[in-house]
């Protein structure tokens, strides 16, 4: 299992605001875990994808400098489940950037249809968790990652 | 349009918008955001959430806020000339004077242990802040 | 790689709350990608052990009467520490509220004395004759599969 969850951003707006999709299919062998007899996306995940979505936005927006991670889940509310066989299109904001921290707001919809609404936290832990040693190497920003964000016109 | 910060805030107006970022940021009851309510000993709050209360105080009253200026702790905490056996020394308390002018240290300085800094974050100490900033 | 969150309940008070243990593995695929150099369970996968733990609580309370157990919604979910592979940590979620089509909790996430993670969050339960009765035989068939599931859990 791969720790991906969006398959490619359609929309990216340094600084501001970005768009990506993820398409949910059978392949994916968690779906028959949850649940077993009717899959479905776990909320968990899609929370995931849009972290992804807001992590990268929120990276990029300092040149991928800083080692962004999800602190607090603000808020999420979740309105319809997901099938395989469902596209979804995941939209993140930055409402808040600071050097230490940046705050997102986004919503994921299935054609047009309101899936999730999801408010996320992120900390640049090189800034925060003070006495604490990480490795030099970005390795929040791998280049699976990176490479998302080829073919992207800002 | 008439902006948050050109408007004319009474003290209890203001009281009442960090009330509720409190309670969202928090996750905590509106009766235990009192004036005295300390941040961290009384409403739970860790570092993270000090990031959030700022993001959500500078959208609700529209100004800027630096977070060491509001929550000045870390820069003071981590310099060693400002600290000797764990208090603050008396050139870390003048500091510490100059950097949050809109908190009561009294108490704090009888015993200036940097353990008990989290105690002047208190409700009382930003809503000081902000009436100052809207001025 | 099975998408399970949580490996044994320690404690159950029906209606009020559980304890559940998850390990951490190097043996977890994802943890190759999160991160390379410094693995860590992700956060959202901390949350998800929560509301396993609080989906089998409801089951276990409601006598297994719903197929369908999910997270509505989720507020101030903190996460305080990482997890790294060798550990375990003890999820305690308290039940606020147990209805019949949705519940409350407040959960917390524990390894070795030290807060990983913390938050409120409720679940909507459901099944899918209600919309559709053709969905009968469906609802069934899952709810036969968790009872197996919970057999293993709660060994």
């Amino acid at each position: 299992m791969r720790w991906i969850w969006i398959d490619k951003f359609v929309e990216f707006k340094s600084g501001q605001s970005a768009v990506a999709v993820k398409n949910v299919t059978l392949a994916e062998e968690h779906l028959h875990d949850h649940f077993p007899g009717f899959p479905v996306m776990p909320e968990c995940l899609m929370i995931e994808a849009m972290a992804q979505t807001a992590g990268i936005l929120v990276g990029e927006a300092k040149k991928f400098q800083e080692k962004v991670v999800l602190a607090k889940i603000k808020k999420c509310v979740f309105f319809n489940y997901v099938k395989p066989g469902d596209t979804l299109k995941i939209e993140a904001k930055i409402e808040s950037i600071a050097p230490e921290a940046a705050g997102t707001t986004g919503k994921i919809t299935r054609q047009d249809k309101l899936i999730a609404e999801i408010d996320l936290m992120f900390s640049h832990i090189d800034k925060n968790l003070g006495g604490k040693k990480f490795p030099e190497e970005n390795f929040v920003f791998t280049d699976t990652f990176k490479s998302l964000m080829q073919g992207i016109t800002n | 349009m008439l902006e948050v910060k050109d408007m004319v805030m009474t003290r209890d107006e203001i009281f009442e918008k960090v009330q509720a970022v409190l309670v969202d940021a928090l996750g905590v009851d509106e009766e235990e955001v009192t004036p005295k309510s300390t941040l961290m000993a009384d409403l739970g709050a860790e570092s993270i959430d000090f990031l959030d209360i700022v993001f959500r105080l500078e959208k609700a009253f529209g100004i800027k806020i630096p977070r060491e200026e509001l929550f000045p702790a870390e820069s003071l905490m981590n310099n060693p000339d400002l600290i000797s056996n764990g208090k603050l020394t008396a050139v870390g308390l003048a500091e510490l004077r100059t950097r949050m002018p809109h908190t009561d240290i009294t108490e704090f300085q009888k015993d200036p242990s940097i353990n008990k800094l989290g105690s002047l974050f208190t409700v009382n100490a930003i809503v000081n802040y902000i009436e100052t900033k809207l001025k | 790689m099975r998408f399970i969150l949580i490996d044994k309940i320690v404690l159950l008070e029906a209606g009020k709350r559980i304890k559940a243990v998850k390990c951490v593995s190097l043996a977890e695929e994802y943890l190759a990608d999160h991160f390379p150099v410094f693995p860590v369970l992700p956060g959202v996968l901390l949350l998800q052990g929560l509301v396993e733990s609080a989906s089998w609580l409801v089951r276990e309370t409601e006598n297994f009467a719903h197929s369908m157990i999910l997270l509505e919604e989720a507020r101030n979910i903190k996460y305080k520490s990482f997890l790294s592979p060798g550990s375990q940590i003890e999820y305690t979620v308290d039940a606020k509220t147990i209805e019949e089509d949705i519940s409350s909790f407040t959960g917390i996430g524990i390894s070795e004395g030290q807060e990983i993670v913390q938050g409120s969050f409720g679940l909507r339960h459901f099944n899918l004759a209600d919309e559709n009765p053709a969905m009968a035989a469906v609802d069934d068939r899952v709810i036969e599969n968790m009872k197996k599931r919970w057999q293993l859990l709660r060994q």
